[in-house]
């Protein structure tokens, strides 16, 4: 057993950078104190392990931030991230919710990773690449704190991420100056992801417009074991095992993963051929195991007529986006950056 | 293994593992380093040294293998039982939890490591809050409390929630409290750690990750005192309106521009009653307060005793700030005292005293027998001439004998902290009797005058104390510029007023948000020595101890996970939350810290502690 795990170590040591092995190596150590056999989740612990940083209205780097609380009865927060501007380059803390000056501002509402147990929208890690997604794409950032497995299963965190679209939409300070409206994007990251593919069929129900979306590593799966789970599994930091529990953790009780909030284009899938849904850009980490169910869901889309663009980057491991000393990051940065871009 | 260098970075990190490979080109992309740090890894939180890289990589596979040879149960004890300290300093905190794997962790007579903690862990909890009169001591039932048999208090104590005894595991992370090496009965000695080694690697970290005077940054590499977190609680028109009069009645204040302020202030006062709620309160005390400064009515100063103790005895009741900050102290105390016999603490927080009767309890179910416990309460003198801090002893007093704990006490009157010195203090020698020093809200003060947080610093180290906990507002209150205060002022005490919202309305609420008004009256209206509630970070507050040549005692994820299941009892506990901070714990609300628990040690009293004697 010692032997296997000498090999593993070693090859994706070879993949990434030193600090950025470390830094997710460290994440998957804790995250296995974290998980119980038994299924429950060592919340104190997590919370106590988790780096968080507060809000800032401050401007760092020409971005601040401030914390809302949009709904009481969850106490669920969001944290908003907003560039500052050339006419106001120290922002008025009294004004916050001042109304965004630009023709065409487009509003990122972010769903953090975590596979929907790990992770707040205050995470350092989180809170980093929000700010960088404000100067990338001149937009506005909304993070999503929303609730988390196994205390709160399916649907919550589909729930929060809906009252936070509807919140967003209906700001007028966020609206556009061009059309009076609010141009929206959801994006995530593993569970946010996931959870954005689901926020955005909500939003079509109702008829709220999303310009786009943005699934960075998507969290998605099934019953049935693909090559790659196979393949991959313990290789790159990311075990089978460990997701199963984190599906346990999630899904209501009872449930397998063909439920259709893991597995949405599968046995109890929902189509989504003929509706308006929003185009999507998909990022697929080469060396993430569950990449055949990400690439099952790039298909799903495209059969369904949906416009979907994939970046499969090939020696990437999960988490590459959290630091930004690779090739991918760039890449696939510089891929938002056009995809929020591409309707002004 | 040839691998396809397109793909890779090279690493700044000359023990990088890659392969050499193209170092020139992308080189440009990385960050400076700082103080050797890994930048990148410092944004989001861990402190590694980039030299430290390899090490630090290493540490991480040898946890790996030995959490893969070790069934799922041996491993669970790291959850559940190892108190974890510090999670930022990676390499300090991955080492710790090598230790444990060699030897096994619990040569421990006191038993205080818990062997059934894994049983206490998550069932901490006996039940509801029944029995908090008996921790807050609450004086009008005095002669009821008397009557009870001393019996019943003990059966009370081990239900209550601030019984300290029940927590497994450190609160504290000292690398000079090893556990003895083997004398003796312990059966497990193939496995033993060098304990000179593990003092080596923590206290090095130490003084890398609190090195003296460091710049005035906060835990990421931001400056300090321009990080002004905000959170939104009421998100309507009006209170939008309403702020920004405050705001630009505080900026006519301070263009002098006396006229336009008088005006708006009479604005605010129309526009704050049409608003509900929590901003209503909050902007009627900053319409007063500037009121106050514009037509120099500076409030009566000093406040009446009687009704400030009334106040405070409110606000401990309605929100759990008080609580938080007396739990969290304890914790650290208790621990800093272990395997003392004659303990002495000094409390510059005397008030009613409500901070003791839950250390005491602690104490007197100490295994093997409490402690002599001395208490030195220090206070303001009382303007009726009765001699409060006495009357306070006393009941301590009684509470001692019905517990049993042998108790001795002195109170003692000073209008500053820093007309203290340690001559007056009657101190005994170290080997004789531990020390532990107390601050709870009352260290902002000394920044009105000049040199008296100095001087207050050095009567501090003559006391050689074990430990210093403080607890203090996070907020930057003090700043030079009064606009800048207001407006931190005005967010900060809008948070603390929102949390009182949820809370039991009625008498208790009413009277917290007096106590709270009177901290805005005088962060608003008062200037120089006048304006005591000079709030400041924890940042500034660490480097104002680290100046001063204390060094951190950390508290740990024991004392944090406590911390937390008691706020859990609070109405509309739901926004309160506990965050770890390089060893310091913060009370905040929605996200927003609020107060802050920091412990501390003069850093030349190094010595390891002397041999367990009982």
């Amino acid at each position: 057993m010692a032997r296997s795990n000498e090999v593993n170590l070693n090859e994706c040591k070879m993949v990434v950078p030193l600090n950025t092995w470390v830094l997710i190596s460290n994440f998957k150590l804790a995250y296995n104190l974290l998980r119980r056999p038994d299924g429950t989740f060592n919340r104190h612990l997590a919370e106590f392990l988790d780096r968080k940083v507060p809000a800032n209205a401050t401007p760092v780097d020409g971005v601040f931030s401030f914390d809302v609380l949009i709904d009481r009865g969850t106490s669920l927060l969001t944290r908003i991230y907003r560039p500052v501007t050339a006419e106001e380059p120290l922002p008025d803390v009294a004004e916050l919710e001042k109304p965004v000056t630009a023709e065409v501002v487009p509003v990122i509402i972010f769903f953090h990773g975590g596979s929907f147990a790990h992770s707040s929208a205050n995470s350092a890690i989180y809170d980093t690449l929000c700010r960088r997604l404000v100067g990338l794409c001149k937009a506005v950032v909304v993070s999503v704190n929303y609730r988390r497995a196994p205390e709160n299963r399916y649907p919550c965190a589909y729930d929060d991420g809906w009252t936070a679209l509807k919140w967003v939409n209906s700001r007028p300070w966020l609206q556009s100056r061009k059309d009076s409206k609010v141009h929206i994007y959801l994006a995530g990251d593993s569970s946010g992801g996931n959870i954005v593919h689901h926020v955005a069929l909500r939003a079509i129900e109702s008829g709220i417009d999303v310009l786009g979306n943005i699934l960075l590593n998507p969290m998605f799966g099934g019953e049935e074991r693909t090559e790659s789970e196979h393949n991959l599994d313990g290789k790159y930091f990311v075990t089978l095992r460990d997701r199963d529990w984190y599906w346990r953790a999630y899904l209501p009780e009872g449930e397998d993963r063909d439920h259709h909030a893991c597995n949405p284009f599968g046995p109890n899938g929902r189509s989504v051929e003929g509706i308006k849904f929003p185009k999507s850009l998909v990022v697929v980490a080469g060396l993430d195991l569950i990449q055949d169910w990400q690439l099952a869901y790039v298909e799903g889309l495209k059969k369904a007529g949906q416009e979907v663009k994939l970046l499969y980057m090939e020696q990437a491991t999960i988490g590459f986006y959290l630091l930004p000393n690779n090739n991918h990051f760039h890449a696939v940065m510089d891929e938002i950056s056009r995809f929020v871009g591409s309707d002004c | 293994m040839k691998r396809d260098n397109n793909h890779l970075q090279p690493n700044p990190d000359p023990s990088s593992s890659l392969g050499g490979g193209s170092s020139a080109g992308k080189a440009k992309l990385w960050v400076e380093e700082d103080c050797g740090m890994d930048e990148l890894l410092a944004v989001l939180g861990y402190k590694v040294k980039t030299s430290d890289m390899a090490e630090v990589a290493q540490k991480l596979e040898q946890l790996e293998e030995v959490m893969c040879n070790v069934q799922d149960d041996g491993i669970s004890h790291l959850a559940s039982e190892t108190v974890h300290f510090n999670p930022s300093d990676l390499s300090t905190w991955l080492q710790s939890m090598l230790s444990e794997f060699n030897p096994p962790s619990s040569f421990d007579p006191f038993g205080a490591a818990g062997t059934t903690a894994a049983a206490l862990d998550d069932s901490f909890l006996c039940g509801p809050a029944e029995s908090s009169t008996l921790s807050t001591l609450d004086f009008e039932n005095n002669n009821r409390q008397h009557q009870k048999s001393g019996q019943q208090i003990f059966e009370e104590a081990s239900c209550s929630d601030y019984d300290l005894k029940a927590i497994p595991g450190k609160a504290i992370y000292s690398p000079n409290t090893q556990p003895p090496t083997h004398d003796s009965s312990s059966s497990s000695t193939h496995n033993i750690v060098k304990p000179e080694k593990r003092l080596k690697s923590t206290s090095g970290s130490h003084s890398d990750i609190f090195p003296p005077p460091p710049p005035a940054t906060a835990a990421y590499g931001i400056p300090s005192d321009s990080i002004r977190p905000v959170v939104l609680v009421d998100s309507q028109e009006n209170g939008i309106r309403l702020v920004h009069a405050l705001m630009a009645c505080a900026e006519a204040v301070q263009q002098n521009n006396l006229n336009l302020a008088e005006a708006l202030v009479k604005q605010i006062g129309f526009l704050a009653i049409s608003q509900a709620g929590a901003m209503r309160k909050v902007a009627t005390y900053f319409a007063e307060a500037l009121a106050r400064r514009i037509y120099r009515l500076y409030p009566q100063n000093p406040l009446d005793h009687s009704l400030s103790d009334v106040l405070h005895m409110h606000f401990y009741e309605t929100c759990p700030y008080l609580k938080f900050a007396h739990f969290t102290a304890n914790q650290a105390i208790l621990e800093a005292f272990e395997g003392k016999k004659r303990v002495h603490v000094i409390d510059f927080s005397m008030n009613q005293g409500m901070q003791w009767p839950a250390l005491m309890q602690a104490l007197a179910l100490r295994p093997g027998g409490p402690p002599a416990f001395r208490l030195t309460g220090i206070g303001p003198p009382s303007h009726d001439n009765s001699d409060h801090l006495q009357e306070v002893g006393w009941k301590l007093a009684q509470l001692a004998e019905t517990i049993h704990v042998e108790f001795e006490y002195r109170g003692f009157v000073a209008n500053s902290l820093a007309d203290l010195d340690a001559s007056m203090l009657d101190l005994r020698p170290t080997e004789v009797e531990a020390v532990a020093v107390n601050s709870v809200f009352e260290l902002h003060k000394l920044l009105a005058r000049p040199g008296a947080i100095d001087k207050v610093f050095s009567v501090v180290e003559q006391m050689r104390p074990e430990i210093v906990t403080i607890v203090e507002q996070e907020a930057n209150h003090n700043g030079p510029v009064f606009l800048d205060r207001f407006t931190e002022a005005l967010h900060y005490y809008s948070t603390l007023f929102d949390s009182l919202e949820g809370s039991a309305s009625g008498q208790d609420k009413v009277m917290s948000e007096v106590y709270l008004g009177k901290q805005i009256c005088n962060v608003v209206a008062c200037e120089g020595v006048d304006r005591v509630e000079r709030h400041e970070s924890l940042t500034q507050w660490r480097n104002r101890f680290t100046s001063a040549g204390f060094s951190p005692v950390l508290l740990g994820s024991n004392a944090f996970k406590q911390a937390s299941m008691l706020l859990a009892l609070f109405a509309g506990g739901d926004g309160y939350g506990v965050e770890e901070n390089n060893g310091c714990l913060m009370l905040g609300w929605h996200n927003r810290p609020l107060i802050t628990t920091s412990a501390w040690k003069p850093a030349n009293n190094t010595s390891p502690t002397s041999t367990i004697t009982y």
